[in-house]
């Protein structure tokens, strides 16, 4: 609330925005960084999964990424429902969920706790289980950037979000464009 | 002869441990469904978390039943053959093994040896949703600390998104 607060009330959003200490989405959801949209139908059931989802271009200096192909999916889903070509068939959405990797599941755990004691005042405690949780699943960033922001990561971790980021090769490919099917429709 | 004898006295003891269970109590701290809640425990071994039954329903909100370890309308029955992992009695107080519990449930879990602490992370049941392509619900506050549930929304598609202020 004292961190992302101040957006939330500067934004002054008409859509519902929800404040997450404990990281509950990301844990259900399996997510592994921010922005991370889903879309979800009437019935409750995901038609694209986790992917990255910039509404604005605001990082697309640091990104490279431009909004408006996602924006341009999302409204034709808005307007078709399950016949817009950007809905996703079970199959490839069962190919795209990241579902029962025992390594992951243990890995929310170490970092829950690791959120757990630092909250508490122990960060000294929660930085090995905050490594471990990137240990055991090194996709997620949001295991890293969570980590280096409560504390001195060149320190703690000995590396910095900027350090991992070029190790990853760098800002524009940092972020994977959202599987957009090619469309001859314009916007 | 000397071997035999203490050999004896080690079987003596593994008998008797589960009646000394008050012996050995140590405090700790579970974390379930992200809710922090001090209890006693019956060993310090980390491979053990024996808690008593109503330290059980105060740190998880489950109870021992007859049909099994029960909360709402959720139940998992407790194998027979295999009820002494899970149930010990020790002067008229019954404990039970969230371990072993976490194990049968395919709950991962996470300890700290230091502060006693112990988190126990997403059951197979919460876990379900996702595959199912059903989207798993959750209730958070806004910022005015109102309670909202993915649920609120039947019949509306939802664009969910997530961001953090890093």
């Amino acid at each position: 609330m004292k961190d992302a607060g101040a957006w939330i009330t500067a934004a002054r959003p008409t859509y519902t925005a929800l404040i997450d200490e404990k990281h509950l989405v990301s844990k259900l959801y399996n997510m592994v960084n921010v922005p991370t949209g889903v879309w979800i139908n009437e019935e409750g059931k995901i038609v694209r999964p986790n992917e990255v989802a910039f509404v604005d271009d605001r990082f697309k200096t640091f990104t490279g990424l431009d909004s408006e192909p996602y924006l341009t999916a999302l409204k034709d889903w808005v307007e078709k429902g399950g016949k817009s070509v950007y809905a996703m068939s079970e199959e490839k959405l069962r190919d795209r969920l990241t579902v029962n990797d025992q390594n992951f599941i243990l890995a929310a755990a170490q970092f829950g706790l690791g959120e757990y004691l630092y909250k508490n005042g122990h960060l000294t405690e929660a930085i090995p289980h905050f490594k471990e949780a990137q240990r055991l699943n090194p996709k997620s960033w949001n295991y890293k950037r969570q980590a280096y922001a409560l504390s001195d990561a060149k320190r703690d971790y000995g590396t910095t979000f900027a350090d991992e980021v070029q190790k990853a090769g760098g800002s524009k490919v940092y972020y994977q464009p959202p599987d957009l099917p090619a469309t001859d429709k314009k916007p | 002869m000397v071997k035999a004898k203490a050999a004896t006295a080690a079987f003596a003891l593994l008998l008797v441990s589960p009646l000394a269970i008050h012996a050995k109590q140590v405090r700790a701290n579970i974390v379930y469904d992200d809710v922090a809640t001090d209890v006693t425990t019956a060993t310090s071994d980390p491979a053990q978390l024996w808690i008593s039954t109503a330290d059980l329903t105060r740190a998880t909100r489950f109870e021992l039943k007859p049909q099994g370890v029960c909360r709402d309308q959720l139940c998992f029955p407790v194998p027979k053959a295999r009820s002494s992992e899970f149930v010990r009695k020790d002067s008229g107080t019954t404990f039970f093994n969230l371990l072993a519990f976490a194990q049968l449930v395919s709950q991962p879990i996470a300890h700290d040896g230091t502060l006693s602490t112990w988190y126990f992370g997403l059951r197979s049941d919460q876990r379900e949703g996702l595959s199912s392509l059903q989207a798993p619900d959750f209730t958070l506050p806004d910022m005015a600390g109102k309670m909202h549930s993915l649920s609120d929304f039947p019949g509306k598609k939802v664009l969910l998104v997530t961001w953090a202020s890093w």
